[in-house]
C-alpha cells in the first residue's frame, strides 16, 4: 500500500513520450501519420487542455491514453501504467465527443451498467449510481430512456458515467460541443468541482474561452505535432503591462493623470470602458430562471 | 504497482446482459420472434401440402424448418447488428474506455446471442410442442383404435431437436461474430454469416470431395474446408427422426460436444482478432 502511494507521488497522472501513431492507407499500405513524436506530462490535480484543429491528432492521442489504439512507437502511462494495460483504464474516466449511449437505457440504468464494469457493487453501487446522478442534475430525469435526452443532458449523463467509478484522471472530449451556454457553464462548474476533489482533467475544447477560463496549462498541436505547451497564466498573460479599472473619470481629471503618469516617465497607452462577456450576460439573463 | 484487472465472468455476464437487453428492446427481433410463433401455430393449415409424409412428421419438420429458417435469419442479423451499433454508435469507446477486457466483450456478446438464440428455440420448441400435442389428441379421437399402438408423438425428441437447432444457431453466432471482429461493414458481416450457413448445409459436399482423393490442391482445399467449416446436417435431426422413436441421448451428447468445439475455437479466433483491432 506504502509503495503503490509512493509510486503515485512519482508518477505524473498522465506521461506520453515519444508517442508516434501512424495509420496505413489505401491499398499499397501508404501511411499517415496522425499523431508526431508527441511529448507531454500531465501532474496530478490539473486540468490540462489539449487544443488543436481539426485533425490535429487530440481525438487519436485521447484513444492511445485509452488503451483503444496501440501506439506505433512511443510510450504512453496513466499514473506509471502503460495505457496498453487494462489496469491503465481503472483510473481513467473518458466522455467521448458527441456521446452517443445505448437509447434503450434509462439515465440510471446506463449509470448503474458503467458502475458496475468500474467495479462497483452492492449498497455502494447503488448509492454511488444515486450520487452522480444527483451531481450532474439529471436525478429527474435518470428514470427516462435516453432516446428522450436533449444533447445536453447526453453530455451530463457522459460525465455522470465517466466519473461513477471514481476515476482519478478524467478525459473529456469536447464536453460542452453542442450544448447551450447554460449547460456548458454547468458542465464548466462540474469541472471545477472535480478538480478541487483532486481529480486530473484532461480535456478538449474548441471554446477556448473556456478553456483560458478552467485549465492550468494548455498544449497545442497541429498536425500531429506539439506546437506550444505551457501554463495559461503565462501564455496569455503579460507580465510588463497592467491595467487599473477605476470609476469614469472627467476628461479633465483624465488629462490630469496621463500628465501625472508622464512626468513620471510612463505613458498612458490605453483607456477603455471594460465591456461584460456576452456569455456572462445571457446566463444573468437566463441561468438565474433555470 | 497496481492490483491486476483479471479476467471477470462478471463483467462477461454484465455486457450478455445489456446485449439480451438491446435485443429485447428491438421491435425487429420481437417481430421476427412473432412470425416464426405465426408459422409454427398455422402449420395445420398448410398440411394439405405434406408431400405424402405423416401428419405429425410434417408438423413437427414444418417446426423445425421454422426454427431453421427464421432461427439463422434472427442470429446473423442480430449478430451483425448487435456488434457493429456498439462501433458506429461509439458506445464499444466508452465501454472499453472501462477496465474492461476485449476478451469480456466478445465473450459477453456471444453469450448474450446465445441467450436469445436460446430464447428463441425455447418458445419455438414448445408452440411445436402444443401444435403436436393438440392434433395428437384430435387423431386419437378420431381414430381410437390407434391409440393401443401407443404414443404417436416421441416429445423427449422435440426437445432434443430443439436443443440441436439452438447449438446450430449459436455455432453459427460465434462463427458470424468472428467475422464481424475484423469486418469493417456490417453488411459484409451479415453476407458472410449466410455464406457460413449455406457452407455448414453443404458441407457434406467437401467431405465427399476429401474421401474421393483427386489432386492435392482439390483435396487440400476440400479438407480445409470440412474441417474449418461446421457440418450443419449434423443439427438436422428432425430430417432423421421417426416421431415416434426415442434417440440416444449420447448422439445428441456428442453433437453437442461438436459443437462447443466450433464454438469455443471461432469465439477464441473473434478474441485474437478483436484484441488487433483499432478502434
Amino acid at each position: 500500500m506504502a509503495t503503490e502511494q509512493q509510486a503515485d507521488r512519482v508518477s505524473p497522472a498522465l506521461e506520453l513520450r515519444g508517442l508516434i501513431k501512424d495509420f496505413s492507407t489505401g491499398l499499397r499500405g501508404l501511411k499517415l501519420r496522425a499523431v508526431d513524436r508527441l511529448d507531454l506530462r500531465v501532474e496530478a490535480g490539473q486540468v490540462y487542455g489539449l487544443l488543436g484543429p481539426n485533425g490535429s491528432g487530440k481525438s487519436t492521442t485521447i484513444k492511445m491514453i485509452l488503451g483503444l489504439l496501440a501506439p506505433t512507437a512511443g510510450h504512453c502511462e496513466v499514473f506509471g501504467v502503460a495505457s496498453t494495460c487494462v489496469e491503465a483504464r481503472r483510473e481513467v474516466g473518458y466522455l467521448p465527443e458527441s456521446p452517443y449511449f445505448y437509447r434503450y437505457l434509462t439515465g440510471r440504468e446506463l449509470v448503474r451498467f458503467y458502475a458496475e464494469l468500474g467495479g462497483l457493487h452492492g449498497k455502494a453501487l447503488t448509492e454511488r449510481v444515486s450520487e452522480v446522478i444527483a451531481t450532474v442534475g439529471l436525478t429527474a430525469a435518470a428514470d427516462r430512456r435516453i432516446e428522450t435526452y436533449s444533447k445536453g443532458m447526453l453530455q451530463r449523463i457522459g460525465l455522470a458515467q465517466a466519473i461513477v467509478h471514481h476515476p482519478r484522471l478524467l478525459i473529456l472530449d469536447e464536453p460542452t460541443a453542442g450544448v447551450d451556454p447554460v449547460g456548458a457553464a454547468a458542465i464548466t462548474e462540474l469541472i471545477l468541482t472535480l478538480k478541487a476533489q483532486g481529480k486530473t482533467v484532461l480535456i478538449t475544447s474548441h471554446l477556448l474561452g473556456q478553456i483560458e477560463d478552467i485549465c492550468d496549462r494548455v498544449a497545442i498541436l497541429d498536425r500531429g505535432r506539439l506546437m506550444l505547451e505551457g501554463a495559461v497564466r503565462e501564455l496569455v498573460g503579460r507580465a510588463d503591462r497592467q491595467a487599473l479599472l477605476v470609476p469614469t473619470l472627467p476628461a479633465a481629471e483624465l488629462q490630469e493623470l496621463r500628465a501625472w503618469l508622464e512626468s513620471r516617465g510612463h505613458t498612458l497607452e490605453m483607456v477603455a470602458a471594460p465591456q461584460a462577456r456576452l456569455d456572462q450576460i445571457f446566463l444573468d439573463c437566463v441561468g438565474k430562471k433555470k | 504497482m497496481m492490483t491486476r484487472v483479471t479476467f471477470s465472468l462478471r463483467r462477461t455476464r454484465l455486457i450478455a446482459f445489456n446485449t439480451v437487453r438491446e435485443a429485447a428492446r428491438q421491435k425487429l427481433y420481437g417481430f421476427v420472434g412473432v412470425l416464426a410463433a405465426a408459422f409454427v401455430l398455422g402449420a395445420r393449415s398448410l398440411r394439405d401440402f405434406n408431400f405424402g409424409a405423416p401428419e405429425l412428421k410434417f408438423l413437427a419438420d414444418c417446426g423445425f424448418g421454422v426454427m431453421a429458417f427464421f432461427g439463422a435469419a434472427l442470429v446473423i442479423t442480430a449478430t451483425a447488428q448487435l456488434f457493429f451499433s456498439e462501433i458506429e454508435n461509439r458506445t464499444v469507446l466508452t465501454l472499453l474506455a472501462k477496465p474492461v477486457w476485449r476478451a469480456e466483450f466478445i465473450l459477453g456478446k456471444f453469450i448474450g446471442l446465445a441467450f436469445v438464440a436460446g430464447v428463441f428455440c425455447t418458445v419455438v420448441t414448445l408452440l411445436l410442442m402444443q401444435v403436436l400435442a393438440s392434433r395428437e389428441a384430435q387423431l386419437l379421437r378420431e381414430f381410437p383404435d390407434a391409440s393401443g399402438l401407443g404414443a404417436f408423438v416421441s416429445y423427449s425428441n422435440v426437445i432434443f431437436a430443439g436443443v440441436l437447432q439452438w447449438l446450430k444457431l449459436a455455432v453459427l453466432a460465434a462463427f458470424t461474430l468472428l467475422v464481424a471482429s475484423f469486418a469493417q461493414t456490417q453488411l459484409f458481416t451479415v453476407v458472410t454469416g449466410f455464406f457460413i450457413l449455406v457452407i455448414g448445409h453443404l458441407q457434406y459436399l467437401a467431405q465427399d470431395a476429401y474421401a474421393r482423393g483427386g489432386s492435392w490442391l482439390g483435396r487440400g482445399m476440400s479438407g480445409l474446408m470440412a474441417t474449418a467449416f461446421p457440418n450443419f446436417q449434423l443439427f438436422a435431426l428432425a430430417d432423421g427422426l421417426n416421431v415416434g422413436e426415442a434417440l440416444p441421448w449420447w448422439h445428441v451428447a456428442r453433437v453437442a460436444v461438436y459443437a462447443l468445439g466450433y464454438i469455443g475455437v471461432a469465439c477464441g479466433l473473434a478474441v485474437l482478432s478483436f484484441r488487433q483491432r483499432e478502434i
